[in-house]
């Protein structure tokens, strides 16, 4: 089982080839901008490595949100092209999800992980996991000094790049910060994903996860 | 030769493959008017985020109208810029998706140019010719020389022409989109009744401005106070009389300097306009120019004029790389002085 995966949607860009859990090629760039021009020359970049074919893959893997709106589609259009010439089918994975999957294994016994993505807005992004990663409830929405309320009484792992925002309302000894890297990373994305789908999981479509309405109201 | 187009810059989503014959093999436009009319314009994130929920589904049936499969296109040209950024990222990064899958050349093209180079696919002709360009954003007079060679010879210095229609549209309580919606209501209007503005008349030079007619537009509707049917007809009448007043004017002073070198050209979402239309063609007859306007719905954003220019370029070996970075401002004539008084669109 091969999986070609990518992720544009929050601070980063990334691209794995993985094949049965296995990282065949693997690209990724810490950006905040910039996404649109670098992803498809990463991936190129990648499939040379290997010498495969996008046709050489079973899956097309993105990122769904949420995230920045506009990196979200940059992932998922680019998937979108790659599975409508390639005729593959496609799987999503939330950055929530991808987020946590990055947590260091020696860093989850007896966590709550706590996964922060940055919004570019007064609220943040949080979802919680168990430490193998089931979700436990859904993706919400809170400004820092809100998002306490979300949050279980039990010791907490926070990782995401949102979570820096959280340091002047989260002390004590009940929460750490992992070490992981804030944002999500493709190859998290096809590990996910094929973790999802060995559950039993459907798989999430290619629709963007906004979780926001445009800014835009009504004219009286 | 054959190029699959996409367009995605503003509220139509749009594929279209064309061939070396000039042939539009097929072509679908999903127009998102319907989404926007509640909030009296385009709005860009809402654009943006139909455009995605589309296209895909858009390319899969215009290839199956065409009866061609990827693997048997040369290119896959989409709208670089300019344009509204979210849009442009969606087709942008779909279109290199099926090129870097499909092992196809990749080309981003300046929505401009496809206007500009549309009546080289339907009517074949040489360079060079005098095109004018009136859309939702932009309003130009220019000789075009040669694939990727435009000479400005005016723009406007504040509105583009159909955003001075989708204005008028609005004061006078007519809805979005502005164009048709005067053109239909002056129909039954009275040209004559109220003298507006005519800016730039008679000036020297090929540059335009809407905003003062705007402007003359709201305050005769406040004299007026509340407008009757009749009021409203007789307003649209002559405010279109006014702009085809004006734009005949600048592209005489373009014909002026153009003399009779090929013909006058016009396209553009107001290329639809059938007064402005009727005044270019007896301006064009008066000079002993041809007059050429594609039919309508390719003066109207669409995606064949971005497959005929991607073509049009493949032809000359200039494709572009996976690293193109969309432009939400691309002139066509980088080198044009700015015009005088120019706001930031000119």
């Amino acid at each position: 089982m091969r999986i070609l995966a990518l992720d544009a949607a929050t601070s980063a860009c990334s691209v794995a080839l993985v094949e049965d859990g296995r990282v065949l090629a693997h690209r990724l760039k810490v950006m905040e901008r910039g996404q649109a021009e670098a992803l498809m020359p990463m991936l190129a970049d990648a499939l040379d490595e290997t010498g495969l074919a996008v046709a050489d893959f079973d899956r097309i893997a993105a990122t769904v949100g949420p995230g920045a709106f506009t990196g979200i589609r940059i992932g998922l259009a680019a998937a979108r092209g790659l599975c409508l010439a390639s005729g593959k089918p496609f799987f999503g994975l939330t950055t929530t999800r991808a987020v946590a999957g990055g947590v260091f294994a020696d860093e989850r016994p007896g966590m709550t992980l706590v996964t922060v993505v940055e919004a570019k807005r007064a609220e943040l992004f949080g979802q919680l996991f168990s430490p193998d990663l089931e979700p436990l409830g859904e993706i919400f929405a809170a400004a820092p000094q809100d998002f306490v309320a979300h949050l279980p009484n039990t010791p907490l792992m926070l990782v995401g790049d949102g979570s820096i925002r959280l340091k002047d309302v989260l002390r004590g000894p009940n929460v750490s910060w992992s070490r992981a890297p804030g944002h999500p990373d493709a190859v998290q994305v096809a590990l996910g994903v094929a973790e999802r789908a060995d559950q039993g999981h459907a798989p999430l479509p290619p629709r963007p996860l906004y979780l926001r309405a445009p800014d835009v109201t009504l004219p009286k | 030769m054959r190029v699959l187009g996409i367009e995605t810059s503003c509220d139509e989503t749009a594929a279209a493959i064309v061939d070396e014959a000039r042939t539009i093999l097929a072509e679908r436009v999903l127009s998102q008017e319907a989404l926007h009319i509640p909030y009296g314009g385009i709005v860009p994130e809402v654009a943006a985020r139909a455009h995605l929920d589309h296209l895909d589904g858009l390319i899969a049936r215009t290839l199956d109208d065409a009866q061609v499969n990827l693997a048997d296109l040369d290119a896959i040209a989409v709208t670089g810029g300019p344009g509204l950024i979210g849009g442009v990222f969606v087709g942008v990064m779909t279109a290199k998706a099926l090129a870097l899958a499909a092992g196809k050349p990749f080309l981003a093209i300046n929505h401009l140019e496809g206007h500009a180079l549309t009546v080289r696919l339907t009517d074949g002709i040489d360079f060079p010719y005098l095109l004018l360009l009136a859309s939702g954003g932009h309003c130009q007079l220019l000789v075009v020389e040669g694939v990727g060679r435009y000479r400005r010879l005016g723009t406007t210095i504040d509105d583009a022409a159909g955003e001075a229609f989708d204005k008028a549209a609005k004061l006078l309580g007519l809805g979005y989109p502005g164009g048709p919606a005067i053109e239909r209501c002056a129909q039954a209007g009275d040209p004559q009744r109220f003298p507006l503005p005519r800016p730039m008349l008679g000036r020297p030079g090929c540059d335009f401005s809407f905003s003062g007619l705007k402007t003359a537009v709201r305050q005769t509707a406040q004299g007026l106070g509340s407008l009757t049917d009749r009021d409203r007809a007789d307003l649209a009448a002559s405010f279109q009389q006014a702009v085809a007043d004006v734009v005949a004017d600048r592209a005489g002073h373009a014909l002026d300097q153009f003399g009779r070198q090929g013909p006058l050209v016009v396209a553009g979402g107001v290329a639809a306009n059938a007064t402005l239309r009727a005044r270019l063609k007896a301006l064009a007859e008066s000079r002993g120019v041809a007059f050429l306007a594609p039919p309508l719905r390719l003066c109207t954003d669409n995606a064949a004029m971005i497959a005929w220019a991607g073509l049009e370029r493949l032809r000359l070996g200039w494709t572009d790389g996976l690293d193109f970075a969309p432009r939400p401002r691309w002139p066509l004539d980088p080198a044009a002085p700015k015009a005088v008084g120019a706001g930031v669109k000119a």
